[in-house]
């Protein structure tokens, strides 16, 4: 790591600030086929990137209520790639105007050295799962359909079980804050997507318990 | 009296030369138009130019219908003189169209009748039509039209028909589960359904950064990340009041401190 992490740093300006606008949704194995043939007549003419992911999920605990999460995750089909690591802010879904939940997201490439330096600076690991599915783009919208699978051998990501027989899917776009109108694209977008699946804001502070 | 009729049948004949010839203008400028200015030909405009046509095409047929004009039929029309010669007079009468007076193209242009062989065609279809009974004919009449009303009906409710097949289709097959959306954003933002996997003990040979799970500590599921209740400052020690979401003193022997950017904790200046 050469950098200092950039998560330490006050997120106020610049690159940095930057927000994620999100809807999520699910979609049945029985209907996955005919989601990726839409998704291949909608998105951006290129052949949908495949990924399998690790994501390893740090806290740091204070003495005060709220951990410190950070995320750190690596390719497994491409295992010479940089890790990444990813803060994600306090979602915000509150405002009826705006379509899609708004958090705040830093990314930044690390080394593969990311977890020891975590561990140093007092992350602890609290969970990890692997992701492993399809990647499109249009224009500056992402949609992520991937299943999310435990690990049963904490470490080992050969063995590995499947959450459910629905892969997540995910729209979403990174904008600087304040640009409230790329949600209405998104709504548009997830809109071509009914009745197949439907993609909504989900507050995951709803999803506890 | 027979000269009053002549007189009648050449003004009726110049009457009929002006009309083609008017019809004839607008033919050469609409197909002029067609050739050359179709860019920026525009449809209403191509149906202006049909309207003139047909207009003129009709006052043509009325003049012919009309009382006072004399029958054409009755006049004959017999060619005297065939040559092979270039008859410069007929050139430029016909525009250049017709250089010579020849056999070749005098059975095509004096023609009063379709070809014996169309003529024959059109015999037998019209035998062929006779020899079918009347019931026989009735019968499919009536099988056409049922054909064709059938193939309406399918083509003026299409949408009905795709409506109800899919209809049909989702309520038989469901494409997503809400639960399932559920569990797995709740998966992916936090963990839940996933604890069971947190490594219990010392980290496993070969993957650093698995640390022992610090016990008593409060796992990310416990905690609520969203602005719900449960997140009141000041229920760990005295601490100075922090921001939310910001790295506070580790509870263990640890003393990570991470404040905002400080140059004395990082790791890389020492």
């Amino acid at each position: 790591m050469e950098a200092p992490p950039v998560t330490v740093m006050p997120i106020t300006s610049g690159t940095i600030n930057m927000m994620e606008y999100l809807l999520q949704g699910s979609v049945l194995d029985a209907a996955l086929e005919s989601l990726l043939h839409r998704l291949r007549g909608l998105c951006d003419n290129m052949e949908p990137e495949t990924f399998t992911d690790h994501e390893l999920v740090y806290l740091l605990k204070g003495q005060q209520g709220n951990p410190f999460i950070l995320r750190a995750r690596r390719s497994l089909s491409h295992p010479t790639a940089p890790w990444h690591l990813r803060y994600l802010g306090q979602p915000e879904v509150g405002d009826k105007s705006r379509h899609a939940l708004v958090r705040n997201c830093v990314d930044v490439a690390a080394s593969h050295s990311l977890p020891d330096f975590l561990n140093e600076m007092g992350f602890r690991m609290d969970h990890e799962f692997v992701t492993s599915g399809h990647i499109f783009r249009k224009g500056a919208m992402k949609v992520v359909v991937c299943n999310v699978s435990r690990v049963l051998v904490p470490g080992n990501t050969e063995n590995t079980e499947r959450m459910s027989l629905s892969h997540l899917v995910e729209l979403s776009v990174l904008a600087p804050a304040g640009q409230d109108t790329v949600s209405e694209d998104m709504r548009s977008f997830a809109e071509q997507l009914r009745p197949l699946i439907h993609l909504e804001k989900i507050d995951p502070s709803k999803q506890r318990h | 009296m027979q000269q009053r009729e002549e007189k009648q049948l050449e003004a009726s004949v110049d009457s009929l030369i002006s009309l083609v010839a008017l019809t004839k203008n607008a033919l050469q400028s609409f197909i002029y138009k067609l050739e050359n200015e179709y860019e920026r030909l525009t449809w209403p405009n191509v149906l202006d130019n049909f309207g003139l046509l047909s207009g003129q095409l009709n006052t043509i047929n009325k003049m012919l219908k009309n009382e006072k004009t004399p029958s054409f039929r009755s006049q004959v029309i017999i060619p005297l003189v065939l040559s092979q010669k270039p008859d410069d007079d007929l050139t430029v009468l016909t525009e250049q169209r017709v250089p010579v007076f020849s056999h070749e193209i005098v059975p095509d242009y004096l023609r009063t009748k379709p070809d014996p062989e169309v003529e024959e065609q059109e015999k037998q279809l019209s035998t062929d039509a006779a020899r079918i009974g009347p019931d026989v004919a009735q019968k499919q009449i009536q099988a056409l039209n049922k054909m064709c009303s059938n193939l309406l009906e399918k083509l003026n409710n299409p949408r009905d028909d795709r409506d109800a097949e899919s209809a049909a289709s989702r309520l038989n097959k469901p494409s997503f589960n809400p639960g399932d959306t559920n569990a797995l954003v709740a998966a992916v933002a936090f963990g839940k359904g996933l604890s069971k996997c947190r490594p219990p003990g010392p980290m496993a040979p070969g993957h650093p950064g698995q640390g022992p799970m610090m016990s008593g500590g409060p796992t990310l599921q416990q905690v609520t990340i969203g602005g719900g209740g449960g997140q009141q400052a000041g229920m760990g020690g005295p601490g100075a009041p922090q921001q939310q979401g910001q790295p506070g003193k580790m509870p263990s022997s640890i003393k990570t401190n991470i404040k905002s950017a400080s140059a004395s904790m990082h790791p890389y200046n020492r």
